[in-house]
């Protein structure tokens, strides 16, 4: 039996701080999925305890035969569109500027210029992101940042392999056309795959 | 329709699941068609932006934040078994008094003793209606056989009772009758 295995069995009998170890375990992908959705730090960190206290509370659901991180990042996924399909009404448009994420913010004013250039590189991508249908937005982020495969995405979001790379594929035609709109996207000439 | 079809090799490139027969075809289409190379350019800007983006993390201190939220799962596993002991025992709790009610009760209802009882009291209680009516009819017979007067006097109440019910109609409805006519 594993680690994470045995964490889990000690917290469905109530063990705080096994859970406390799959908490530490897993707040990255959990925080940077909500942060990725929502596009607020603080908003991200509620959800991501949300998820969390979601979790540790329907343990016994959870079948063992599939992985923990995709069950995880379903609830937290699943809470966040949750969140903004209540929020809706007062979306972020693109024309406004988004905070950016707290760590970043502390160097923006004395950094030295890669930093900076980066912090706008990530500005650029939760305005990016916010241009997407939140089933879109989902899609992609667990694709970029957690690398996962077209089944496993299926199988969170609950839909089929093909209906995961049609969202995808408009998601990324979108954000394509939205990037050349505002101008993000450097033209270039040259024609390589690489 | 054209252009979908590479658009769909597209997105194989950018997953890295293009033939080289594939990757050469895609290739020399962007070279021909000026609107596809802008947009896999625009599409491969966007990727490696995305790649790039790094995973973010909450701000220190989150795990112990979480855990002091977490509920106690002990006090919910016991607030769940009294829930469901309370329930069960609302189910049973009737059936036992039923039976309750069958195994003390009805043997005390079918005995032969407490059948034969029930019936002499309500033979007495029937008896006893008819015994009191009987007495009332007999006595106030015999009274207006002795005093023939009350009987008279009996009729005359009844005979005012009826006059002045008369005369009361007339009263109530006069102003009515009137208006009525000087409205004609």
């Amino acid at each position: 039996m594993d680690e994470e295995q045995v964490w889990l069995d000690q917290a469905r009998r109530g063990d705080k701080a096994a859970f406390g170890k799959i908490i530490e375990a897993y707040q990255r992908p959990v925080y940077n999925l909500a942060y990725r959705m929502l596009s607020n730090s603080g908003e991200a960190e509620e959800a991501a305890q949300e998820a969390f206290i979601r979790a540790y509370t329907r343990l016994d659901s959870y079948n063992p035969n599939h992985k923990f991180s995709t069950w995880l990042l379903s609830i937290t996924s699943n809470y966040c569109i949750d969140l903004i399909r209540k929020r809706r009404a007062v979306l972020l448009s693109i024309d406004e500027p988004l905070p950016p994420h707290p760590s970043l913010m502390s160097e923006r004013a004395s950094g030295p210029e890669p930093q900076i250039m980066q912090n706008e590189q990530e500005e650029m991508v939760q305005r990016l992101l916010a241009e997407l249908a939140p089933e879109y937005r989902e899609a992609v982020v667990l694709r970029y940042w957690h690398e996962l495969s077209y089944d496993e995405i299926a199988e969170m979001m609950d839909t089929t392999v093909s209906a995961i790379k049609s969202r995808l594929f408009r998601a990324r035609r979108q954000l394509a056309e939205v990037g050349m709109a505002e101008g993000l996207i450097p033209a270039s000439e040259e024609v390589s795959l690489f | 329709m054209e252009h979908e079809r590479f658009h769909m090799l597209m997105m194989d490139a950018l997953d890295g699941e293009l033939a080289a027969e594939q990757q050469t075809e895609l290739e020399s289409h962007l070279r021909a068609c000026p609107e596809c190379r802008q947009e896999w350019h625009a599409i491969l800007a966007i990727d490696t932006l995305f790649r790039q983006a790094p995973m973010l993390s909450p701000a220190a201190g989150f795990t112990q934040r979480t855990v002091a939220l977490l509920p106690s799962r002990r006090a919910r596993l016991w607030a769940i078994s009294i829930i469901y002991v309370l329930l069960l025992l609302s189910g049973i709790l009737p059936i036992l008094l039923v039976v309750w009610a069958a195994n003390t009760v009805v043997p005390l209802i079918s005995q032969p003793a407490f059948v034969e009882s029930v019936q002499q009291v309500w033979a007495q209680v029937v008896r006893l209606v008819g015994v009191i009516g009987g007495a009332l009819f007999k006595g106030l017979g015999e009274l207006i056989v002795q005093q023939p007067a009350i009987l008279g006097w009996l009729l005359v109440l009844a005979g005012m009772v009826f006059v002045w019910n008369g005369v009361y109609r007339q009263l109530v409805s006069q102003p009515t009758a009137v208006s009525l006519r000087g409205n004609n």
